[in-house]
């Protein structure tokens, strides 16, 4: 463990916080607010820096890295099932998927064939997983845009599919259910059919989210036209997963490279030609009814037999890529091994690091308030990708021009005239 | 003013406002701790509200092991809020630094940087873990006045 | 013939230094290295020809005394080229690939951290993943780094 660091903080106890990061503005034409790393809009930390133009955000710079744990370099220090338990704590929404992806690389690298019912059980939990994950999001929207009785509407109904998650697996979150060559845990009857109960009741739930994202004007105007991300912007700064899709960008790893059980199952790929933060939420609730219909498939069709192979201790050399559709997008490992029982690199990146550089563009020309529901939109899972990125500088503007311009804003839009106020050096 | 103290006293204890702060974690205790405060477990009936600035707040909640990247901001934080102020680490990483023990960006759990009060284990915690030290740390805090 | 084979013997035939060295390790995985000098005619060709057009990630390995460099081309259909370089570590910078990805700076600034390699063109930005105040010259996911080190220079700093 690195050296303690010192405290209790007592008077007289410096705090010094090195940044490469400067609030202080680049010209004296130019308004920068700092945004993070707390603060009550996002659940985790990042820092943005602001250059303003009164409300109007002329450029994002984004800060990252307050998640990076070292996880790669700890991967190597432990042996492989050592590190199926320490890569599921990479992020705690998308526990299996990270699990499953390295789990994955490594079956390829020992040349392993996991059992059909293994195959199964592990696709039925990453289709909880993503059920759990939208209807996290939709909740966390809600709250983004001040709509708290959306989010503990789909919390309440998030709680389902955790007791379910519970009653399959043990655990409401880092599940433990991957383990090289299969699954741990075998599943009853009796859960088979209390499942699907759930999932009927889900579904019911979500036919009236669906029913307000599209009917309710207020909240269908306050996510219209935010966040806007064209198709071309999309490709070329390599967004994934429903914000991608929300674009028309036709991905899923799912239908285009089948792992798991996907390639028995029938399944649609939700994509939506808004373009904007309404386009993802239509995506996420077309998602969560094409998941329903997925559990009930695999769940209707449980082949028999084992749950997994015996794997060895000691994994062929060789090297690995695996790549998973996380309910944020593409998560992709790659995985070297020697010969040994410690791997020799792991590399994981998570969807979010794909989507961050399309934030930038997302925020261009917006307004500040649009921020949070625009970060929140890309469904960011900070943890899973530190283990940022400047964006364009549309150029300044003096202090009296800001100051003018909210004038002839407010006389305009408000019929308020504000010239005769002073202020500062006046 | 043995009465107004004893006011003050009985409003802090009834309803602690509390900060939330993601040290550098996986997300599951952050999801656990916004979790118990949905229906199900609804910490707001102990009074417990989630603000968003350190000013406003009592009680620090906060999960994950210290990245090297947020330590500063951490204490900063800490320093920002108002006495009598209570901190409590939510999870393994944040107790002891669980699964990140030996990784170079990490330097352990909470206690690292400030003080704690109360440590609530798990990995992560869950909500009924959370609504249980809460309550313990309100209930040591009506027993030591 | 599938479709991942086809583009096996495609890239052979274009290119006869790489005959025999491209490897189907499964079906949609191809896996290849080539020497750095030839690597951006390959890179190139598989990109704007073959249609592995989207860059997944990019990969630093630490080799002894090379870097060794992964990058991760997918294309639409799921096919997935993995094309292997080395750099001598401290020695030689890589070209940067964001001319054709500017997306990838990320990928880029991420091996600079972290292995200490140089990417010639890579625009300035601010470094990820390690924290402000990280002491120069400490790349953790080099072999031969140990936490150990960074107290030194920490403490040397001081």
């Amino acid at each position: 463990m690195a050296e303690n660091i010192g405290y209790p903080i007592g008077p007289g106890h410096q705090i010094n916080e090195p940044s490469d990061f400067n609030f202080v503005p680049k010209s004296k034409d130019e308004m920068r607010i700092p945004i993070g790393p707390q603060h009550p809009a996002l659940k985790e930390p990042e820092s943005f820096s602001v250059a303003l133009r009164g409300e109007r955000i002329m450029g994002v710079d984004v800060k990252i890295g307050y998640n990076h744990r070292g996880i790669e370099k700890a991967c190597e220090g432990r042996s492989f099932v050592q590190d199926v338990y320490l890569i599921e704590r990479i992020c705690g929404i998308c526990s299996h998927t990270h699990s499953t992806c390295f789990v994955q690389a490594v079956e390829e690298l020992a040349g392993l064939e996991v059992p059909k019912r293994g195959l199964y059980l592990r696709t039925l939990v990453a289709e909880l997983e993503r059920m759990h994950s939208h209807l996290l999001w939709l909740g966390v929207a809600g709250h983004e845009i001040g709509f708290d009785t959306l989010l503990m509407y789909s919390w309440r109904d998030r709680e389902l599919v955790m007791d379910v998650l519970a009653d399959l697996t043990g655990n409401r979150v880092n599940y433990g259910m991957n383990t090289i060559g299969g699954v741990r845990r075998d599943i009853t009857k009796e859960q088979v059919e209390n499942a699907l109960k759930v999932i009927d009741k889900l579904e019911e739930q979500t036919k009236y989210y669906i029913q307000l994202g599209t009917e309710e004007t207020t909240l269908i105007q306050r996510l219209s036209g935010v966040g806007v991300l064209s198709h071309d912007d999309a490709v070329r700064l390599g967004a994934v997963g429903p914000t991608a899709r929300a674009s028309k960008v036709d991905r899923d790893v799912r239908r285009d490279d089948p792992y798991a059980a996907y390639g028995d199952l029938t399944f649609k790929v939700v994509t939506d030609d808004h373009n904007d933060v309404y386009g993802r939420t239509l995506v996420r609730l077309g998602e969560l009814m094409e998941s329903y219909s997925m559990a009930r498939q695999l769940l209707k069709n449980l082949p028999d037999g084992p749950i997994a192979v015996r794997a060895p201790r000691k994994v062929a050399a060789g090297e690995a890529l695996s790549r998973y559709e996380a309910p944020r997008g593409e998560d992709v490992h790659y995985v070297k091994s020697n010969g040994s029982e410690n791997p020799e690199r792991v590399k994981v990146r998570a969807p979010t690091l794909a989507n961050l550089q399309a934030v930038s563009k997302m925020l261009e020309d917006r307004y500040l308030a649009d921020l949070p529901i625009v970060v929140a939109a890309i469904d960011p899972c900070f943890s899973c990708t530190d283990r940022s990125i400047a964006v364009a500088d549309h150029g300044t503007l003096s202090w009296e021009t800001v100051r003018q311009w909210g004038i002839d804003w407010y006389k305009q839009e408000r019929g308020i005239d504000f010239t005769k106020i002073k202020w500062g050096k006046q | 003013m043995k009465i107004i103290d004893k006011i003050i006293h009985w409003a802090r204890l009834k309803s602690p406002w509390i900060i939330h702060f993601n040290t550098g974690a996986c997300n599951a205790c952050d999801i656990e701790i916004i979790a118990a405060l949905t229906p199900r477990y609804d910490l707001e009936r102990f009074g417990v509200q989630l603000k968003g600035t350190p000013r406003h707040a009592d009680v620090l909640v906060c999960s994950g092991p210290v990245t090297r990247q947020i330590k500063d901001r951490l204490q900063k934080i800490y320093c920002q809020m108002p006495e009598p102020k209570f901190v409590v680490a939510v999870g393994s990483c944040a107790t002891s630094g669980a699964a990140f023990q030996d990784c170079y960006n990490v330097l352990g759990g909470i206690d690292q940087a400030i003080p704690v009060d109360a440590y609530i284990p798990g990995c992560p915690a869950s909500p009924q873990a959370i609504i249980d030290g809460v309550v313990k740390l309100l209930k040591s805090l009506e027993a030591s006045e | 013939m599938s479709d991942t084979e086809k583009a096996k013997h495609t890239l052979e035939s274009k290119f006869d230094f790489l005959k025999d060295q491209v490897r189907v390790q499964r079906e949609r995985r191809l896996w290849l290295e080539v020497p750095k000098d030839k690597f951006f005619d390959v890179f190139d060709f598989a990109v704007t020809r073959l249609g592995f057009n989207i860059l997944g990630t990019i990969t630093g390995l630490d080799d002894g005394a090379d870097i060794g460099l992964i990058y991760h081309l997918f294309a639409l259909d799921g096919r997935v080229l993995n094309l292997k370089t080395r750099i001598a570590k401290d020695k030689e910078p890589m070209k940067t690939i964001t001319n054709y990805f500017p997306a990838g700076a990320i990928y880029e600034r991420e091996i600079v951290d972290l292995l200490g390699a140089e990417f010639e063109g890579l625009p300035a930005g601010l470094s990820y993943p390690l924290p402000d105040g990280w002491p120069k010259g400490q790349h953790p996911l080099r072999k031969d780094w140990n936490i150990a080190m960074l107290d030194q220079a920490n403490k040397e700093n001081k």
